[in-house]
C-alpha cells in the first residue's frame, strides 16, 4: 500500500474501468432492490400458501434488502464509503444464502451420510497425507538449505497425492457427478447462478481500487476485514446457537409436540412445574386424599414440624423427585470429585518423582466416553459376579478372619432404589477426579515457592501452611473447579442413562434427574414445550449455583485481602 | 537429624502408597474391560472374578468324538489331570442303618434294591420308613439306606482310561491356561456394525475439528487483532454464553434439524458443532499474546490479513492450536446426547460409536465379553493419542479457567 504499489495499480486499471465496474454494481443493487419490491408484492397477491408467520418474515427480509440495497445504490452514486460497506454486506450475506441454499437443494450436507459409506476406504490415505504433514515438520531439523527443501518438497508432493488418492477413494468423482446431476433443477439454477452473481459483485466492490475510489480509509478496510474473518463464527454462532436459544424460550411459552401443534399456552409450562400444596394433616397417617385435591396433585411427602402433620403435593411429583435427585447428586459428586483431587493434587505437588505419570494416570478417565465407561462400571456393578461386591466380600471376610461380627452385604448395586444413585455418584466421581486433580495441580504450581519457605522459617507445620498458605492462594483454582463441576453434576445424564439397565429412571424412580426427566418428556413423550420449560428451569438453578459461589467466593476473596 | 530423615522417607512411602491406590483405582475399569474383551462368554461368569481371561484345557481321548475336558482330580492323594468323560452320573450316598455316620459313595447303577424293585424290604428309622439297598461294599454286599442324591463325573487318565475317579464336576477345579479371544472384536464389530460407527465418528470428529479450528481461527484474529464498532460487545456476549447449559438448545436445535431436514443425518452432528464461543475465546486469549509489532511489519511489507493470519499467527500458536483441537476431538468422538436425540435408533447406517454402544447394551445384554469389546473400540483411540499428545490433554484441560 505504498505511494509506488496504489501508482502501479491506478496504471493498471484506469479511472474508466473502475467506474465501469462500480455502474454495474450500482445497476445491481437497483436490479435486487426493485426485485424484492416485487417479491414482497408475489408473497402478497401471487397467493403463496405460506403460514403467516413466513410471510411475515419473508416480507420483513425482503424489504430490508430492497432498502439497504437502494441505500447502496444511492451511496455509491455519490461515491460515498458507506455504500461500498453496505454493497459488500449485502452482498455477502445474498451470496451466503445463494450459496448454502443451493448446497443444501443439490444434497451437499445429506451427502455426507455417502461420504461416510466410503470415507472407511480413505483413511489409509487420510493417514499418509498426516505422514506427508510430519514429513515437512522435520525441515527444523535440519540445517542444510538443500535437504530442507527436498524434505519440503518431498512432503508437499506426498500430502498432495495422497489427498487426491483420498479423495478418489472415498469416490468424489461419484459424488460431484451425482450433485452435478441436480443442477437441472431450475430453482437449483436459479441459486446457483445468483451464487455466481453475487460472489462477481462481491469481487468488484471489494478489490483495491474499488475501495480507493469510495474512498475507504484504513479503519473502513479494518472493520471490513473483522467482520469478514468474524463472520463464519457470528453467522454459525447465530443460526445454531442464539437463534435456537430464543426459539427455546419460546417454545417453552408453548404447548409444542413436535407433531405440528404448537399453540401459546403462556406461563401454564411453568406454572405445573413448581405448582405445589401444602396441607394440613390431623394425623400423619390420613389419606392424602382428605387434605389435597388428588385430581391435580400427587403426594410428594409428608412431615411433622412442632408436633402438626403437613403433606406436600405436586402437580409435577416426576419434576420434584427428580430435583430431589439432581440436587443429592450434586451434593454427593461434588465433595467426593473435588476434595480427594485437592489431597492427591497437593501430594503430587511435593516434588515427587513420577508426578507426570501418576497425573497421566488419573487423567484417564476423563478422556475416555462416558458411555464406554458406564458400560465397564455396570459389570463392575453386577451385584453375583462384579469386582466390587467382590472386593467387599474379600474385605468382610479378611476384617472377620481377625475377629469381628462383620456380615457381607451382597449389596444390588443397580436394581436396588437405595444404592443406584449411589453407584451413578462413584461413577461421575471416579471420572471427574483426575480432571480436577490436574486442574488443582496447575493452580498449585502457580503459587511461589518463596510463600512456603517464608511460611517454614516462621514455624508453620505443613498442616499450617495447607490451611494458611495453599488453600487461601488457590481460592481462585477452587471455586473454579467446585463451579464448574457442579454445573456439569447439575445436568448428569448419560451416566444414569447407560449405567442403570433396563429403565434408566431407575428404582422407584431413585436415579431420575432433571436432564433425563427432560429427555423423556422432549423426546420420549414429546412434549417439547413442557421439556424446554424445565430446561429453562434447570438453567435458573445453574444460574442460581453459580452466582452462589461467585458471591461467596467474593466475600471469602475479601476477607483474605484484608 | 537422622530421625528427620528417617521420618522424611516414612512420609515419601506413605504418598507413595496413597498415589499408587489411586492409580490403581483409576486403572482397574480400565483393565477390567480389556481383559474382560478377551474372554470366553463362560470365563465371565465365574465367581470369583479373575482378571485374566483364560481357557479350559482339553484333551483328545481315542474313543472319543469330542476333544474332553481337562480336570484337577485327587487320586490317592495326589493331584493330577483327568479327562472328564462323563458327566450327571447320579450318586447315592448311602449310609449303614446301624452306624448311619458312615456312609459310602456310589453310582446309584451300582446298587440293587433289597429284595427286588417290586417288594423292596425297608426299615424304620426314627419313625420314618427307610428303604434298604445292597450295596456292594470290598466284595460284600451291604444292605444300607440311602441319604442324599448328588450328581458325579466320571473322570479318567487320558493316558490310561481304566484309571477313573469319580468326583463333584462342579466342585472340581478345570485345568486351564492364560488365553486371549480377540475374535470378540470381530464378533462385535460384525454384530452391531461396529466398524461403520467407528468411520462415521472418525469422520464427524475429523470435520468436527477441522470446522471448528478454521472458525475459531478466523473469529479469535478478528476478536484479538481487528478493531471494529461493535467488537467488544459482541465478545461479551460470546463469553457469556459459554455458561448456558446445551439442554436448554437440545429441544429447538432438533426442532432446527427437523425444519430443515437433518433429523437422522450425519451433517447433524458435524455442523452445528463447528461454530463455538469457546474455541473462539480460547484462540482470542493466544492471539492476543502475539507481539504486535510482527504483524505491523508485514502490514507495511504489502502483506493481506489473510496471509498475515496464515503465515504468522498460525504457526506461532501451534500450542494452542493442539490443545484445542484436542479438546474439540473429545468432545466429538465422545459426545451421545444428541447423537441420541438426532440420529433414529434403527438408522445403523448412521450411528456413531456411543450410539451402537447404547444399542449394543441391550442387544448383548448377557455378554459382558462383546459390550466390552464394543466399549474398547470405542475408549481405546483417545486414549492412544492422549499417551502420545499428554501435554495438550493437560493443556486443555487448565486451559480452560485456570489461567484465564
Amino acid at each position: 500500500m505504498t505511494a509506488a504499489t496504489v501508482g502501479s495499480r491506478e496504471k493498471q486499471s484506469p479511472k474508466s474501468r473502475v467506474d465501469l465496474w462500480l455502474r454495474v454494481v450500482m445497476i445491481w443493487h437497483v436490479v435486487l432492490a426493485l426485485g424484492s419490491l416485487g417479491g414482497v408484492a408475489y408473497v402478497w397477491l401471487g397467493g403463496v400458501t405460506w403460514a403467516g408467520w413466513v410471510k411475515g418474515v419473508v416480507t420483513a427480509v425482503l424489504l430490508l434488502l430492497a432498502l439497504f440495497s437502494a441505500m447502496a445504490a444511492v451511496d455509491i452514486n455519490r461515491r460515498q464509503h458507506r455504500g461500498r460497506t453496505i454493497s459488500l454486506a449485502v452482498n455477502y450475506l445474498g451470496f451466503l444464502f445463494a450459496l448454502f441454499g443451493s448446497m443444501h437443494l443439490i444434497g451437499v450436507f445429506t451427502g455426507i451420510d455417502s461420504l461416510a459409506d466410503s470415507f472407511m476406504r480413505g483413511i489409509p490415505f487420510l493417514l499418509l497425507v498426516f505422514v506427508g504433514f510430519f514429513i515437512g515438520t522435520l525441515t527444523d531439523r535440519y540445517q542444510n538449505p538443500a535437504t530442507q527443501r527436498t524434505l519440503r518438497q518431498t512432503s508437499k508432493a506426498v500430502m498432495i497425492v495422497s489427498g487426491v488418492a483420498f479423495l478418489l477413494a472415498v469416490g468424489i468423482h461419484n459424488g460431484i457427478l451425482a450433485l452435478l446431476s441436480k443442477l437441472t433443477d431450475p430453482l437449483i439454477l436459479l441459486l446457483v447462478g445468483g451464487t455466481a452473481v453475487f460472489a462477481v459483485m462481491l469481487w468488484a466492490m471489494w478489490r483495491q481500487p474499488s475501495a480507493e475510489a469510495m474512498h475507504a480509509t484504513n479503519a473502513d478496510n479494518e472493520m471490513l476485514s473483522g467482520y469478514l474473518f468474524l463472520s463464519p463464527n457470528l453467522l454459525g454462532f447465530l443460526f445454531f446457537f442464539a437463534g435456537p436459544l430464543l426459539l427455546s424460550l419460546y417454545v417453552s411459552f408453548t404447548n409444542w409436540d413436535a407433531f405440528g401443534t404448537k399453540d401459546w399456552v403462556g406461563l401454564a409450562n411453568y406454572g405445573r412445574i413448581v405448582n405445589l400444596d401444602v396441607a394440613r394433616l390431623d394425623t400423619i397417617t390420613q389419606l392424602a386424599s382428605e387434605a389435597i385435591d388428588v385430581t391435580v396433585y400427587d403426594e410428594l411427602t409428608r412431615f411433622e414440624i412442632l408436633g402438626r402433620s403437613y403433606i406436600v403435593g405436586a402437580q409435577d411429583k416426576l419434576f420434584w423427585l427428580s430435583l430431589r435427585n439432581t440436587l443429592t447428586f450434586v451434593l454427593l459428586s461434588v465433595p467426593l470429585s473435588v476434595v480427594p483431587a485437592l489431597f492427591l493434587s497437593n501430594l503430587l505437588n511435593s516434588k515427587i518423582a513420577g508426578m507426570k505419570f501418576f497425573r497421566a494416570v488419573y487423567f484417564l478417565p476423563s478422556v475416555a466416553a462416558v458411555v464406554g465407561i458406564a458400560l465397564v462400571w455396570q459389570w463392575l456393578f453386577n451385584a453375583t459376579i462384579g469386582y466390587i461386591n467382590y472386593f467387599i466380600t474379600v474385605a468382610v471376610n479378611f476384617l472377620n478372619s481377625v475377629g469381628s461380627g462383620f456380615f457381607d452385604p451382597q449389596i444390588r448395586w443397580l436394581s436396588d432404589s437405595n444404592t443406584a444413585l449411589l453407584a451413578v455418584v462413584i461413577v461421575a466421581a471416579w471420572q471427574w477426579l483426575g480432571f480436577n486433580t490436574v486442574l488443582f495441580l496447575a493452580g498449585l504450581q502457580n503459587i511461589p515457592r518463596a510463600l512456603y519457605e517464608a511460611a517454614t522459617v516462621d514455624g508453620a507445620n505443613s498442616w499450617q501452611q495447607f490451611w494458611k498458605v495453599t488453600l487461601p492462594l488457590l481460592a481462585p483454582t477452587t471455586f473454579f473447579v467446585i463451579t464448574t463441576t457442579t454445573i456439569q453434576a447439575m445436568q448428569i445424564f448419560e451416566q444414569v442413562f447407560i449405567l442403570i439397565p433396563t429403565n434408566p429412571a431407575g428404582p422407584n424412580n431413585s436415579t431420575l434427574t432433571l436432564v433425563l426427566y427432560l429427555y423423556q418428556k422432549g423426546f420420549q413423550r414429546f412434549e417439547q414445550g413442557y421439556a424446554s420449560a424445565i430446561a429453562w428451569v434447570l438453567f435458573i438453578i445453574i444460574f442460581g449455583a453459580t452466582l452462589f459461589q461467585f458471591q461467596r467466593q467474593r466475600t471469602s476473596g475479601s476477607s483474605y485481602d484484608a | 537429624m537422622k530421625s528427620y530423615k528417617l521420618s522424611e522417607t516414612l512420609k515419601r512411602i506413605l504418598i507413595y502408597a496413597v498415589l499408587i491406590v489411586f492409580a490403581f483405582v483409576m486403572i482397574f475399569p480400565f483393565l477390567y474391560m480389556l481383559t474382560t474383551s478377551f474372554k470366553l462368554p463362560k470365563d465371565t461368569f465365574r465367581y470369583p472374578p479373575r482378571l485374566l481371561p483364560r481357557d479350559a484345557l482339553t484333551v483328545d481321548v481315542p474313543g472319543y468324538d469330542e476333544p474332553l475336558p481337562l480336570y484337577y482330580v485327587d487320586v490317592d492323594g495326589r493331584q493330577e489331570q483327568f479327562a472328564l468323560i462323563e458327566s450327571n452320573i447320579r450318586i447315592g450316598v448311602y449310609a449303614d442303618p446301624n452306624n448311619p455316620e458312615m456312609t459310602v459313595e456310589l453310582p446309584v447303577s451300582d446298587v440293587e434294591p433289597r429284595g427286588g424293585f417290586t417288594n423292596q424290604e425297608a426299615i424304620t428309622i426314627n419313625g420314618e420308613e427307610q428303604k434298604l439297598w445292597d450295596v456292594p461294599l470290598n466284595g460284600a454286599t451291604v444292605p444300607m439306606i440311602q441319604v442324599s442324591q448328588t450328581a458325579y463325573g466320571r473322570f479318567a487318565d487320558p493316558n490310561d482310561l481304566s484309571r477313573e475317579v469319580l468326583q463333584n464336576v462342579r466342585l472340581s477345579q478345570p485345568v486351564e491356561k492364560l488365553s486371549a479371544h480377540p475374535q470378540n472384536y470381530s464378533e462385535v464389530v460384525a454384530l452391531q456394525g461396529m466398524d461403520r460407527s467407528l468411520s462415521n465418528t472418525a469422520l464427524v470428529t475429523i470435520l468436527v475439528v477441522a470446522g471448528q479450528l478454521t472458525t475459531s481461527i478466523l473469529g479469535g484474529y478478528a476478536f484479538a487483532r481487528l478493531r471494529f464498532p461493535g467488537r467488544d460487545k459482541l465478545f461479551v456476549i460470546y463469553l457469556g454464553t459459554i455458561m448456558i447449559p446445551f439442554v436448554v438448545l437440545i429441544t429447538p436445535l432438533y426442532q432446527l434439524m427437523v425444519t430443515i431436514g437433518w433429523v437422522d443425518k450425519l451433517a447433524a452432528l458435524i455442523v452445528p458443532w463447528i461454530f463455538t464461543a469457546y474455541g473462539t475465546f480460547l484462540m482470542r486469549q493466544f492471539f492476543i499474546t502475539i507481539p504486535k509489532e510482527i504483524e505491523e511489519a508485514a502490514l507495511i511489507d504489502g502483506a493481506s490479513r489473510l496471509q498475515i493470519l496464515l503465515r504468522i499467527f498460525i504457526p506461532a500458536s501451534t500450542p494452542a492450536l493442539a490443545t484445542l483441537a484436542t479438546f474439540t476431538f473429545l468432545y466429538a468422538w465422545n459426545s451421545f446426547f444428541w447423537p441420541l436425540v438426532v440420529i433414529n435408533t434403527g438408522n445403523v447406517e448412521n450411528h456413531v460409536l456411543t450410539l451402537s454402544l447404547n444399542v449394543l447394551r441391550g442387544r448383548a445384554s448377557d455378554s459382558p465379553n462383546l459390550i466390552l469389546a464394543g466399549a474398547a473400540i470405542a475408549i481405546l483411540p483417545p486414549m492412544i493419542i492422549f499417551i502420545f499428545g499428554q501435554r495438550f490433554f493437560v493443556e486443555s484441560a487448565t486451559s480452560s479457567g485456570v489461567k484465564g
